[in-house]
C-alpha cells in the first residue's frame, strides 16, 4: 500500500476507530476514583482536541465562504455583487475584531462594537427568518390538509382537533378539545414516535460498529 | 482470584444492560457482516427515498437544473455526528449520479469540520464517473455559516436563485428543516428529505416527494457504500428491532402482574 493512501485513509479510520471504542469504554466502564479520574482527563483531552479542531475548521470555513464571494464578484453579476461585497465586508470586520481581541486581551464576545454589530443586526435577522417560518407552517399546512384520501382526512381531522386544542378558542368551542388533544398527544402520537426514536438508536449503533471496522469511509471521500 | 462488584466497573448513569444491549447488537452486526463476506446473502428491504434519489437527479439534467444537497449546519462534536456522516454517506451516491447523468451539483452545508470531506466526496463523484471538467470547487461545495438562520436563509436562497430541480436534504435539521423543503417547493423542485431528528421527521414527511424516516438514513448510508458486507450490517439493526419489540411485548405482558420491566432495564 503507497503511503500517502496509509496516511490519507489508514490513519484517519485507526483514529476514528480508536477514539469511538476509547469514548464508548469512558461513558460505560469506571474501575475506581483514581482510575476514573485518569479516564476522565483523557476524555477532556479529546474535548478538547475536537475545540482546538473545530476552531480550526472555522478558519478554513472563513476562507471557503471568502474564495466563492471573490468568485462571484470577478464574474460581475451585477445582482449578486452587492451581496457579497456585504458579506465580505462583515467577515474582514469580524477577523478585525478577532485581532483586536488577540492584541488586548478582551474575549470578542464582550467588546462593545461587536455586541452592538451582534444585537443589531445578527439577533434582528435571525428573528426575521424565524418568523418567516409561521408562513411556512400555514401553507404546508394548507396542502397538506387537503383530503384527498382517507389517510389524509384522519390527518386533517387529528390536526384540527390538535390545534383547536393548543388554543383558547377551542377551549371555548368545546371544553373537551384540550384533554384530546392531549391524549392524542400521548398516547397514538407517543407510540408512533417511540418505534422512530428506539430505530435511531440501533441505526447510531451499527454506524458506529461500522466505523470501528472500517467500513463506513464514504466520509472520507476519494477512494485510492 | 477477586473480581470487582458490577457496580465498581459499569458507570451506573449509562446502565449494564444498556451496556449488554450494545455488545450484543455490535456481535450481531459484526456475525451478519462476517457471514456476508463469505458469500451469504440476505434480502433487504428497499428504502423508496434512496431509490428516488437517481430519478431526481437524472430529472434535474433533463431541465437542465442544478441538484441541491445539504447536510444541515452545526458542527461534528456534538450528539448528532452521526447524523452528517449518514448525509455524507448519502452524498457519495448523489455525488456519483451527477457525474453520471452530467449534473450539476451544489452542495451547501454549514458544518466546518466536513468542508475537505464534502469537497472530496464531490470530486470522486465527477472524476470516477470520468467527468472532471464538470468540477469546480467553488461552485460545487460551498460553505455557508454555521449560525443557524444565516445558513438558513443562504441555503433558502441558493435553492431559488440556482433554481434547483432536485432539493435534497440530509442530516440533523431544527427549524430551518421547513424553510429548506419549501424553498424547494417554491421552485417546484423534487425533494427528497431525511433526518433522525424525530421533531423534525413530520415536515419532510409532509413537504417533501420522498423522505428518509429516522433510522433510513443510516440505513441509505450503507446502501450508498455499495458493499455487501457494509449492507449486511443492516441485519443487526432489524435484531436490535426484534429484540426491542420482544421487550415491549414482553413489558406488556408483565405489567399487569405489578412487575415494571423498564426499572430492571434501566439497572
Amino acid at each position: 500500500m503507497e503511503m500517502s493512501v496509509i496516511w490519507r485513509r489508514t490513519v484517519p479510520q485507526l483514529l476514528v476507530a480508536i477514539i469511538l471504542v476509547v469514548m464508548t469504554a469512558l461513558y460505560f466502564l469506571y474501575i475506581d476514583k483514581t482510575t476514573k479520574a485518569t479516564l476522565n482527563y483523557w476524555d477532556q483531552l479529546l474535548i478538547n482536541y475536537s475545540i482546538v479542531i473545530a476552531a480550526l475548521a472555522a478558519i478554513v470555513g472563513g476562507v471557503d465562504l471568502a474564495r466563492y464571494h471573490v468568485a462571484l464578484i470577478m464574474k460581475r453579476e451585477r445582482e449578486q455583487i452587492p451581496f457579497s461585497l456585504i458579506t465580505l465586508f462583515l467577515e474582514v470586520v469580524c477577523v478585525v475584531f478577532a485581532f483586536y481581541a488577540l492584541a488586548t486581551g478582551v474575549p470578542i464576545l464582550t467588546q462593545p462594537q461587536f455586541s452592538w454589530i451582534y444585537l443589531n443586526l445578527q439577533v434582528p435577522t435571525s428573528s426575521a427568518m424565524y418568523s418567516i417560518l409561521v408562513f411556512y407552517v400555514a401553507s404546508a399546512a394548507y396542502r397538506t390538509f387537503r383530503a384527498r384520501n382517507p389517510p389524509a382526512l384522519l390527518l386533517l381531522i387529528v390536526g384540527v382537533i390538535v390545534m383547536l386544542g393548543n388554543t383558547s378558542l377551542g377551549f371555548v368551542i368545546w371544553p373537551g378539545f384540550t384533554p384530546l388533544k392531549d391524549w392524542i398527544m400521548t398516547v397514538p402520537n407517543a407510540a408512533g414516535y417511540r418505534p422512530i426514536v428506539i430505530g435511531v438508536g440501533l441505526g447510531t449503533i451499527i454506524l458506529g460498529l461500522r466505523l470501528i471496522l472500517r467500513k463506513e469511509v464514504t466520509w472520507m471521500g476519494r477512494r485510492d | 482470584m477477586n473480581y470487582l462488584p458490577v457496580e465498581q466497573v459499569i458507570n451506573p448513569a449509562a446502565g449494564a444492560v444498556s451496556l449488554a444491549i450494545l455488545i450484543f447488537l455490535s456481535l450481531s452486526g459484526y456475525y451478519y457482516m462476517k457471514l456476508a463476506e463469505r458469500g451469504r446473502t440476505f434480502p433487504v428491504r428497499k428504502i423508496r427515498a434512496f431509490e428516488a434519489i437517481e430519478e431526481a437527479v437524472a430529472r434535474s439534467v433533463e431541465m437542465g437544473r442544478p441538484v441541491h444537497y445539504t447536510i444541515g449546519y452545526g458542527s461534528l462534536r456534538t450528539a448528532h455526528a452521526p447524523q452528517y456522516t449518514a448525509g455524507l454517506g448519502v452524498l457519495t451516491h448523489v455525488a456519483k449520479l451527477a457525474g453520471k447523468y452530467g449534473a450539476r451539483l451544489i452542495v451547501t452545508h454549514g458544518v466546518p469540520e466536513a468542508i475537505a470531506s464534502i469537497d472530496e466526496i464531490v470530486r470522486d463523484g465527477y472524476f470516477s464517473e470520468g467527468r472532471p471538467e464538470l468540477y469546480n470547487p467553488v461552485d460545487n461545495a460551498r460553505y455557508l455559516t454555521d449560525i443557524q438562520f444565516a445558513y438558513a436563509s443562504s441555503a433558502q436562497a441558493v435553492i431559488i436563485r440556482e433554481n434547483a430541480g432536485a432539493n435534497i436534504v440530509i442530516g440533523p435539521f431544527w427549524a430551518e428543516s421547513l424553510i429548506l423543503a419549501e424553498a424547494g417547493t417554491m421552485v417546484g423542485a423534487f425533494q427528497i428529505g431525511g433526518t433522525a431528528r424525530d421533531v423534525q421527521i413530520p415536515f419532510f414527511v409532509l413537504v417533501c416527494d420522498y423522505a428518509f424516516i429516522g433510522e433510513e438514513i443510516f440505513a441509505a448510508g450503507a446502501m450508498a457504500s455499495g458493499d455487501i458486507p457494509t449492507l449486511a450490517s443492516i441485519r443487526g439493526q432489524d435484531v436490535g428491532k426484534l429484540l426491542s419489540i420482544v421487550l415491549i411485548v414482553l413489558g406488556l405482558i408483565l405489567l399487569p402482574f405489578g412487575v415494571k420491566l423498564a426499572t430492571y432495564l434501566m439497572w
